[in-house]
């Protein structure tokens, strides 16, 4: 089994996704109540390569979700610029035919919720939902294909609504992947997984001969989903783009950008306070 | 008495004004005074109020009209009325919103405002989840979606809705209770 977590990827490979200079603010549409307009990227520079496995970290709300929706072209940016191989993604570019078709099947997005992606009257359907759009001859192979490798292939006639967690988590991945997308974006993807499936998840994800991105602020997944970090501050900014390791041995980034916490401990009689990170140490 | 406490008294005599007018050129011209007042933002106001009651006004003036005309009499004078005097009550709740802090009007009153802050927090969830439900089929759908996808994922959004609002409910009561809201 190869394992492309580890596969270097050299600045040589292909540039699929590209972020310049990218900012974004969400306005108000609630009246004085919700206070000014709030900025939630800044300055945001970063290039996705052929093959790369990369982790986007960051605590909650410095606007990891709102990245991957901006890198997924359902949100256009305040500012900056967004390409998908070397062509400019805009909200007017989206509408042409050929390039919307051609974006939306090889970059999908896995959301944090599944049910914000589940509406077929069964898995089967789910499943099946992007390759009928595409009229692709191998539907019901394709499916049973996805829905086998994924661990659902008992539930095909089943509703969605009625699956687990991570059942449903399991049915979006396949939904995503049976149009075999060249890029796979996951918003926290272990979030309302329990631990049996967020290993399952782990194995899965190492073994996609896709390029990943996947937010988390759990560092203990962190070295599993990815070679790669991209740390987003509490500042909204990009604050760290390196090999993972190294982001895990510096201890003044990770607190930066709110990773660790710094707790009281006791040791027998003693009792003192350091910066901790429980979940992988 | 702060400038929000002051609009949302205008907005209360206002909204007891509307409903005891019947005349519909009296409720017509308070429409009227009510998009003035909104300025610059009068035809957002006025397009999300029409938005908002359009289910809710059809419905109820398809049926009355039926009813109108199964016993032989003119329906006129009431639909006016009725539509004008629902609209009028959005507009101005969306007036008031847009122009006061609702935190802010009712800060005299600890309980008001964390009944308040419950509503508000469990509105920003709710319109991040629809948000989410919208951009979802906009992230899975190579092509127009056709109309039956709408409906299905509208149709699994609402379940989501009613789901989620009757477990935010149960957890709302259970918090009031146990800080001493209610003693039943």
């Amino acid at each position: 089994m190869t394992d492309i977590r580890y596969r270097p990827i050299g600045a040589d490979a292909p540039a699929v996704l590209q972020l310049t200079d990218v900012q974004h603010r969400y306005g108000s549409s609630v009246g004085n109540a919700a206070g000014n307009p709030a900025e939630v990227l800044r300055d945001i520079n970063l290039t996705l390569r052929a093959g790369e496995k990369s982790v986007l970290l960051g605590c909650n709300g410095s606007g990891k979700s709102t990245l991957l929706k901006i890198l997924n072209g359902l949100i256009a940016p305040t500012a900056g610029r967004v390409s998908y191989q070397n062509e400019e993604i805009t909200p007017a570019r989206l509408k042409e035919p050929g390039l919307h078709r051609r974006f939306r099947g090889e970059v999908a997005l896995l959301f944090q919720n599944p049910d914000a992606m589940l509406f077929n009257p069964t898995v089967f359907d789910e499943i099946a939902f992007g390759p009928r759009q595409l009229e692709l001859p191998d539907i019901e192979a394709r499916v049973r294909h996805w829905a086998e490798l994924v661990g659902v292939d008992t539930h095909l006639r089943r509703p969605p609504f009625g699956l687990s967690g991570g059942e449903k988590q399991k049915v979006c991945l396949a939904a995503l992947l049976a149009l075999e997308p060249k890029v796979l974006l996951l918003d926290e993807p272990s979030a309302a997984l329990d631990p049996r499936s967020t290993g399952w998840l782990i194995d899965f994800l190492a073994d996609l001969p896709v390029t990943t991105l996947t937010s988390t602020h759990n560092l203990g997944l962190a070295p599993e989903l990815g070679s790669r970090a991209l740390v987003l501050g509490e500042d909204h900014r990009l604050i760290y783009d390196g090999p993972i390791q190294a982001l895990l041995g510096d201890m003044d980034k990770l607190a930066a950008a709110n990773l660790v916490h710094t707790h009281r401990h006791r040791h027998g009689d003693i009792e003192h306070r350091h910066t901790h990170v429980h979940d992988w140490q | 008495m702060n400038r929000d406490r002051a609009a949302l008294l205008l907005y209360l005599i206002a909204v007891l004004a509307a409903t005891l007018i019947h005349d519909p050129v009296w409720l017509a011209a308070g429409l009227g005074l009510a998009l003035l007042a909104s300025g610059r933002a009068a035809a957002g106001i006025l397009r999300r109020a029409l938005l908002a009651v359009l289910a809710f006004n059809l419905a109820i003036s398809l049926s009355y009209a039926v009813m109108a005309w199964l016993q032989d009499f003119s329906p006129w004078q009431t639909l006016i009325r009725l539509n004008l005097r629902v609209l009028l009550l959005t507009v101005l709740s969306f007036l008031f919103i847009a122009r006061a802090n609702l935190f802010r009007a009712l800060d005299f009153s600890q309980g008001l405002t964390y009944v308040l802050g419950l509503a508000y927090s469990q509105a920003l969830i709710f319109r991040r989840a629809h948000e989410d439900f919208r951009l979802a089929l906009d992230s899975r759908s190579l092509r127009r979606p056709r109309l039956i996808d709408r409906y299905r994922a509208s149709a699994a959004a609402t379940a989501w809705f009613i789901e989620k609002s009757l477990h935010a409910a149960t957890q709302s009561a259970q918090a009031l209770r146990s800080r001493g809201f209610f003693n039943d």
